[in-house]
């Protein structure tokens, strides 16, 4: 299952105006989003999207304000109907649900987390995990346990009988990620979930996630604007740019080949050393006759290696995985990848 | 020779005039100038008259004076009048039981009954121990003064009429906020409805209804009060928070679901302001309503002003004045509880 394509989206266009399909015909020969929107009164969101979701990976996609990224993840639900373009879930095209199948589909395989959380202010916050439950028809004593072992697991026990606004924003987002967990659907959408909270919270929050995810092996795709929690929590990073995917793949592979000058400002600012990870800056041959410092795991950041090292330059470490050398990592070799590659 | 009789030349329309050249009802205004003896006017700038309806009448007999409009317009309605209350007449008799029923039922239980039951309802909707005192102590005062006839006729009719506002008014509201269109048309109608002077109302339906009965003031009131409730119900469901609807949907609620679970719930702090309106709008009705028979202290208000009974009008408006903040304290205090639960 591990490496199984679970979303696929497709030349995924999304144009917002009037007439879409005459706007969408311009942009398929190559109109860029500000004459779009001078020439044909259009605004391009999504420009010929292509990304494959994996199953029980988290994808984040990542982008500005009006890079499209809160549009692309609603089109995966179609709470935004796309202008052209194929969605596949488990291989079957979204698009060509019914109502009703639609319906289906989004409360058994999808659930979201909303930035501004979005519970119902006059339900308790039991009522408001179990939501997902109460809406296929369930009564408050059937999901009553359900909706308690989630509220518990994401820290929240003994607040069930609290209505929303009695709660900080840190337990309110908490309370969206039990709601979207009771739903047990296998994708959830987290629509720039953090970003509303405070960055102490936020950080407890991304632990959180990144450690139910190891629980859960669940699809999950998140959005955001901030960089540092699009690296700590993506296994796969797609950036997006005014309507279109810049680069996408490995985040440490983005930061170290970043392919867009836009990504390059973008990656300027982070904390290098944190990010990167040994595995990915290591050398592939292991020498046995080489003065070891000492070992390595492959997924240390930076930053354990140079405190480890205390800053001696000369050192060199061996890297193993599961008690096996895979690899050597010299000093020297990380104290370039700290800084960004000018070429 | 009037003023704009080159016009009428000018125009080619000499023939028709003349043919309408008939002796029509004369204006007040005609017959002084007759008896003024000064038929040709002279003509200066400064007397032009704007030309009227009854100005190029002068010029032209055969065109209509302003006041065949309004004859027009009342001999259309008398035209359709038969023909409309053999509809509206059953259709709104069971307006006359409920009124006549909740009129009976309010006079004709005991107060040792009535007062405590009123109680009770104060203070289950409101929780407040200081509502019911309040309240308690207000009755009392009025059935003291031997105004709590009067007062248990004006709140049977206020409840009634404010119940059937809420039973149409919620539903046209729903149905308002969900398209556009109905929005658009609706909106006229009620602005309409709440300019009309209270007393325009009684017109048309003196001449549809008899004023024996008394589903006419009950449709009278229900129309001037219904207002508030439409608009905001419909600006309440408008204004719930979109991203809640977003969450709504992306959990795969039905249309129904949303408005029930969702919608309504959210929009109840504005549904609740509009019912404080229509009762105070029913309250305020129902005293001019009492001009067609409306039973309650509207009566005494009006038994003022025709004998000049100055003490009977002041107490009467005085009961009326403690009614109004009953209703409205009552209301206002169910209202606050449901914007605690509320709060985001």
């Amino acid at each position: 299952m591990a490496n199984d394509i679970k979303i696929s989206i497709k030349n995924l266009y999304k144009i917002f105006g009037p007439t879409p399909d005459v706007a969408l015909e311009y942009v398929k020969r190559g109109m860029n989003k500000a004459d779009l929107l001078d020439q044909q009164n259009h605004v391009l969101g999504l420009r010929d999207i292509n990304v494959d979701i994996l199953s029980g990976k988290i994808t984040v996609i990542m982008g500005l304000s009006g890079s499209g990224k809160s549009t692309l993840i609603r089109h995966l639900n179609r709470l935004i109907e796309p202008t052209a373009g194929e969605i596949r879930l488990d291989g079957k095209n979204v698009l060509d649900l019914n109502e009703e199948e639609l319906r289906q589909l989004r409360r058994e395989q999808m659930s979201m987390v909303f930035q501004k959380f979005a519970l119902l202010p006059h339900k308790t916050v039991l009522e408001n995990a179990g939501m997902a439950l109460n809406i296929r028809g369930s009564k408050v004593a059937d999901f009553e346990s359900e909706a308690v072992k989630w509220l518990a697991r994401v820290g929240l026990e003994g607040n069930e009988n609290q209505f929303p606004h009695q709660l900080s924003g840190g337990m309110q987002q908490r309370v969206g990620i039990a709601r979207a967990l009771v739903s047990n659907s296998p994708v959830m959408l987290m629509d720039e979930a953090f970003s509303a909270l405070d960055p102490l919270i936020r950080s407890d929050m991304q632990d959180l996630l990144l450690e139910l995810q190891g629980e859960l092996q669940k699809t999950i795709v998140f959005i955001t604007h901030d960089l540092d929690e699009a690296l700590k929590l993506s296994d796969h990073l797609v950036i997006l740019k005014d309507g279109e995917v810049v680069q996408q793949g490995d985040p440490q592979d983005i930061l170290l080949n970043p392919n867009d000058p836009y990504i390059v400002a973008f990656i300027n600012d982070i904390n290098r050393a944190r990010v990167l990870r040994v595995r990915s800056i290591m050398s592939r041959d292991v020498d046995k006759d080489t003065d070891y410092a000492g070992d390595l795991s492959e997924k240390d950041n930076l930053e354990t290696v140079l405190s480890l090292s205390g800053g001696d330059t000369d050192k060199v470490f061996r890297v193993v995985r599961n008690g096996e050398a895979v690899g050597s990592l010299c000093m020297k070799a990380l104290t370039r990848a700290l800084v960004p590659s000018s070429d | 020779m009037a003023t704009y009789d080159s016009l009428f030349s000018a125009l080619g329309l000499k023939d028709w005039c003349a043919k309408g050249k008939e002796d029509g009802p004369m204006s007040m205004a005609d017959l002084l100038a007759k008896a003024k003896g000064k038929d040709a006017e002279p003509e200066s700038l400064w007397d032009v008259p704007f030309p009227s309806m009854d100005a190029l009448n002068d010029s032209c007999a055969a065109f209509p004076q302003s006041r065949e409009l309004t004859k027009g317009l009342e001999e259309g309605f008398l035209a359709v009048k038969d023909n409309l209350s053999l509809v509206l007449d059953p259709l709104t008799q069971p307006l006359s039981w409920a009124l006549d029923g909740a009129l009976y039922g309010m006079l004709n239980t005991p107060w040792w009954i009535i007062i405590p039951i009123m109680l009770a309802v104060v203070f289950l909707v409101t929780k407040s121990w200081k509502l019911v005192l309040f309240v308690g102590v207000s009755i009392c005062l009025l059935a003291f003064i031997d105004y709590y006839e009067y007062a248990m006729q004006t709140l049977a009719i206020i409840f009634v009429c404010a119940f059937l506002c809420v039973l149409f008014g919620v539903p046209i509201g729903i149905a308002m906020s969900r398209s556009d269109t109905l929005q658009r048309l609706t909106i006229p109608v009620l602005d309409m409805l709440q300019t009309l002077p209270p007393f325009v109302y009684l017109i048309p339906l003196i001449f549809l209804f008899s004023v024996t009965e008394s589903k006419l003031y009950g449709i009278a009131i229900i129309l001037y009060a219904i207002v508030p409730v439409v608009r905001l119900t419909n600006l309440g469901i408008r204004l719930v928070d979109k991203d809640v609807i977003e969450a709504a949907d992306a959990f795969g609620m039905t249309p129904r679901q949303k408005l029930f679970k969702v919608q309504i719930p959210l929009a109840l702090p504005n549904i609740m302001a509009g019912v404080n309106q229509t009762i105070m709008m029913s309250l305020a009705m129902v005293v001019i309503a009492s001009l067609v028979s409306a039973p309650g202290l509207g009566v005494l208000v009006l038994r003022g002003i025709r004998n000049l009974e100055l003490g009977v009008g002041l107490v009467a408006g005085l009961g009326i004045v403690i009614l109004a903040v009953v209703l409205d304290r009552v209301t206002k205090a169910s209202l606050a509880r449901i914007n605690a639960t509320q709060k985001q």
